[in-house]
């Protein structure tokens, strides 16, 4: 940014306007504090423009954190030289470094996720606001629920964890899961997120396990950690499930030998009309 | 009205005129000095500044910061008496 002391006065009004800054005249007296403002300003739009991405790894994996990292920079020398709005640069980059990254998992969901990324200011806005005031996203209200709300990873780990030890009854499972959510986060995810659930108990199973641990690092490590080692613990024993898995066969022996009962009784009703009335 | 100084009071009580600028709440000898040095010798001129800045109490309080050192409870105490002021007699 050219220096501000150069400006004139009328730029410096222009650049009051563009960040919303309220303002009387640009005067001897008043000009000085102006140029503070505006320099405070514009150092201000310059963090957010990069803070947005520690915020997206609630989201995301570490991948796509340490890329958007990478690639800010470059988007930010260039400048937001007299235009206020460094969110729309940024966004683009995002979505498009979405796509790329999220290939190792479910891509279908991960495009509609970008498609929710996408959804302007709100994100960044969130990521610089939230740290410090009441995260709309309520991460810490929600404690379990919420950190797995922020990690589709952990989520579904949660959902397997506590609910999902059938694993023949995805979808019945998650739909009540991602309703609660649904209530309790009302905000762009909740759209994309039983596609999340629903689509990824079983793609994302092998890579549930992992994420969560790697994510771990510089989202919050402790409920994390926490999930993981509990869904590891599952993973390894089974006997940390809610309901044994004897249960589980029974149910499953007693619904399959209905269905068969009810298959054979039809077989037989079929056969009747053959029989002509004598 | 408790929780203002007999300064504030005095000053908010009638107009002005040619007071200098330690009649401002808020406004003391040292800070007084320091807004004489950059030409703000009277409290209208004081005034004169915060009507500029549009009558906004945190821009103002922002500005005598800046300008005279004074702490933020010296700044707002001198905002509000300009403010409540202005809200009589301008």
């Amino acid at each position: 940014m050219a220096a501000l002391s150069n400006k004139s006065d009328q730029e410096i009004k222009d650049l009051l306007d563009e960040y919303g800054i309220k303002h009387g005249p640009v005067v001897d007296t008043t000009r000085p504090l102006y140029e503070k403002k505006l320099k405070e300003a514009m150092a201000k739009a310059k963090v957010t423009v990069t803070k947005p991405s520690p915020d997206r790894t609630f989201y995301r994996e570490d991948q796509e954190e340490v890329t958007y990292v990478t690639c800010q920079t470059p988007v930010r020398s260039e400048g937001p030289s007299g235009d206020g709005k460094p969110y729309m640069r940024s966004r683009p980059e995002y979505s498009e470094r979405d796509r790329v990254d999220d290939k190792p998992y479910s891509r279908p969901e991960y495009s509609e996720r970008n498609r929710v990324d996408d959804k302007p200011y709100s994100r960044p806005e969130y990521s610089e606001i939230d740290r410090v005031d009441d995260k709309p996203y309520s991460r810490p209200e929600y404690s379990e629920i919420d950190r797995v709300d922020d990690k589709p990873y952990s989520r579904s780990k949660l959902e397997y964890r506590e609910r999902d030890r059938v694993d023949d009854k995805p979808y019945s499972r998650s739909k009540p899961e991602y309703r609660e959510r649904d209530r309790v986060d009302d905000k762009l995810y909740s759209r994309s997120r039983p596609e999340y659930s629903s689509g990824r108990q079983y793609i994302d199973e092998p890579h549930v396990y992992n994420t969560p641990s790697s994510s771990s690092s510089y989202s919050k490590p402790t409920p994390v950690m926490k999930s993981g080692g509990v869904v590891k613990k599952e993973n390894t024993t089974s006997s940390g499930r809610l309901i044994p898995l004897w249960i589980q066969f029974l149910v499953f022996l007693i619904v399959a030998g209905f269905l068969y009962f009810i298959f054979t009784n039809m077989e037989s009703a079929e056969s009747s009309p053959f029989n002509k009335i004598q | 009205m408790s929780t203002t100084s007999q300064k504030h009071r005095d000053f908010v009580g009638e107009p002005m005129g040619d007071k200098p600028v330690t009649a401002l709440s808020g406004i003391g000898e040292v800070l007084g000095n320091k807004l004489e040095e950059q030409g703000f010798d009277r409290a209208f001129v004081v005034l004169g500044q915060y009507l500029l800045l549009r009558k906004d109490g945190e821009l103002f309080t922002e500005w005598l910061k800046d300008t005279s050192g004074a702490n933020t409870r010296n700044a707002t105490s001198c905002s509000q008496c300009l403010r409540e002021w202005c809200d009589s007699f301008l």
